[in-house]
């Protein structure tokens, strides 16, 4: 056996080593004393009721708002992509962050954190590249940049607000459950719900300027992650 | 776990026999401790006792629990960091008690088979290693988890942890070199 194969065994033997478990704690013997059954998560379910109850909300935040005057004479392929990929935006990273990979308990973070930071910088992107205007109906700053903060600050707090219920609900469905990860996982259903923001202002707000476009639409994502990636794991966590 | 999950304490019992010692000897590891190790299983299993709720029918609850206890592990070791500064003055001064495999204080433990010079040298090696690499290279080389697994049980990426793992196995093996093979 050579000196590595030698090391490798000594390893492996170190890991066999099974110690005899302790006997249990008290406190754990006088909680399993009155052990209840409980019901098992059912990510898939949670997942529908999460998207039922934001889209819902979200659908009430535009109704209370109204939708854009432009909205019937802009290209109806630009508005249908947008709004597919907000949407996409919204289901995806709420999948990645409530629903975990067969056979595991626990959501995948590394997805779910990857997607976040790519929804945010591609929305930022998308708008500033991809916008569209109707003359005259469509509202434009001009780079006015006094326009552009005014307009700016309305569109983030009605993005945020929208963003709020998602990010709650998405909290409460996997409270005390991710050891792990649950800064990422708090990012991504603050951006999945940024996402649902960013789409109820995409069929509200006239803004059709780039800037506000990408910085004060894409800008709700960045918002909204932050924020669930600060807030969320105080709540997650095992 | 399903049964546990429907309120049969019998189930869990089984659980504990189960998965405790796995459990153990990762903290023991972790934390080189063997009295720390014991009262952190105990508070990993509240937790999963607690949690639960929070587990999928169907699914391997063995990387979720090693999960709970490395962050257990990880708070307890931040809470200490913590209390140190604020303790030091008071201190004893004692030099901590490193424990073997075995839960022994490590100068107490007598020749057997598995404690061979190499077995020694490559605990004491383990021990200097820093504390991510020794947890990369205990999940992955003594417990025999992929790099895949140990990088979930431990909220990092799989290159993270390949990385690690490698530069601990190095420093074990350099360690290790020097020590006569029988």
């Amino acid at each position: 056996m050579s000196g590595q194969d030698q090391i490798d065994a000594t390893l492996r033997a170190l890991g066999h080593n099974n110690l005899p478990p302790p006997p249990l704690s008290a406190e754990l013997e006088a909680e399993l004393a009155t052990i209840k059954p409980v019901k098992a998560r059912r990510p898939l379910l949670r997942f529908a009721l999460h998207c039922l109850v934001s889209i819902g909300y979200g659908a009430a935040i535009l109704w209370l708002l109204k939708l854009r005057p432009d909205l019937g004479r802009l290209p109806t392929v630009w508005i249908l992509v947008y709004c597919a990929a907000w949407l996409s935006g919204f289901l995806v990273l709420g999948w990645f962050a409530l629903v975990p990979g067969r056979g595991n308990v626990m959501p995948n973070w590394r997805y779910a954190g990857i997607g976040a930071v790519f929804t945010a910088g591609g929305f930022i992107v998308a708008g500033l590249i991809f916008d569209r205007n109707v003359p005259n109906v469509s509202h434009l700053c001009n780079a006015d940049a006094v326009e552009l903060v005014a307009h700016g600050t309305v569109c983030l707090k009605w993005g945020l607000i929208t963003a709020t219920v998602p990010v709650l609900v998405g909290m409460l469905l996997i409270r005390g459950s991710i050891p792990v990860g649950s800064r990422w996982v708090g990012a991504a259903l603050g951006a999945g719900g940024g996402s649902l923001g960013g789409l109820m202002l995409h069929l509200h707000c006239h803004n059709a300027d780039p800037l506000h476009m990408g910085f004060v639409h894409g800008g709700v994502v960045v918002v909204a992650a932050l924020l669930g990636a600060l807030i969320i794991p105080r709540f997650t966590d095992v | 776990m399903g049964r546990y999950c429907n309120g049969e304490a019998g189930a869990f019992h089984q659980l504990y026999r189960l998965v405790a010692p796995k459990l153990l000897s990762y903290l023991l590891r972790m934390t080189r401790d063997y009295a720390l190790a014991e009262d952190l299983l105990q508070l990993t299993f509240l937790k999963i006792h607690r949690a639960r709720g929070a587990y999928v029918r169907g699914a391997e609850p063995l990387p979720w629990m090693y999960a709970i206890a490395h962050r257990t592990f990880l708070d307890e070791a931040r809470k200490r960091k913590r209390s140190k500064v604020q303790l030091s003055r008071e201190s004893s001064g004692l030099p901590e008690q490193h424990a073997h495999i075995s839960g022994q204080a490590a100068d107490q433990v007598t020749d057997t088979d598995d404690n061979s010079e190499l077995t020694k040298a490559a605990l004491a090696a383990l021990d200097r290693l820093p504390a991510k690499q020794r947890e990369a290279v205990v999940l992955t080389k003594l417990d025999g988890k992929s790099i895949a697994e140990a990088a979930a049980i431990t909220g990092t990426t799989p290159g993270a942890m390949k990385v690690r793992a490698h530069r601990g196995y190095v420093a074990l093996r350099k360690a290790l070199a020097s020590v006569e093979v029988p």
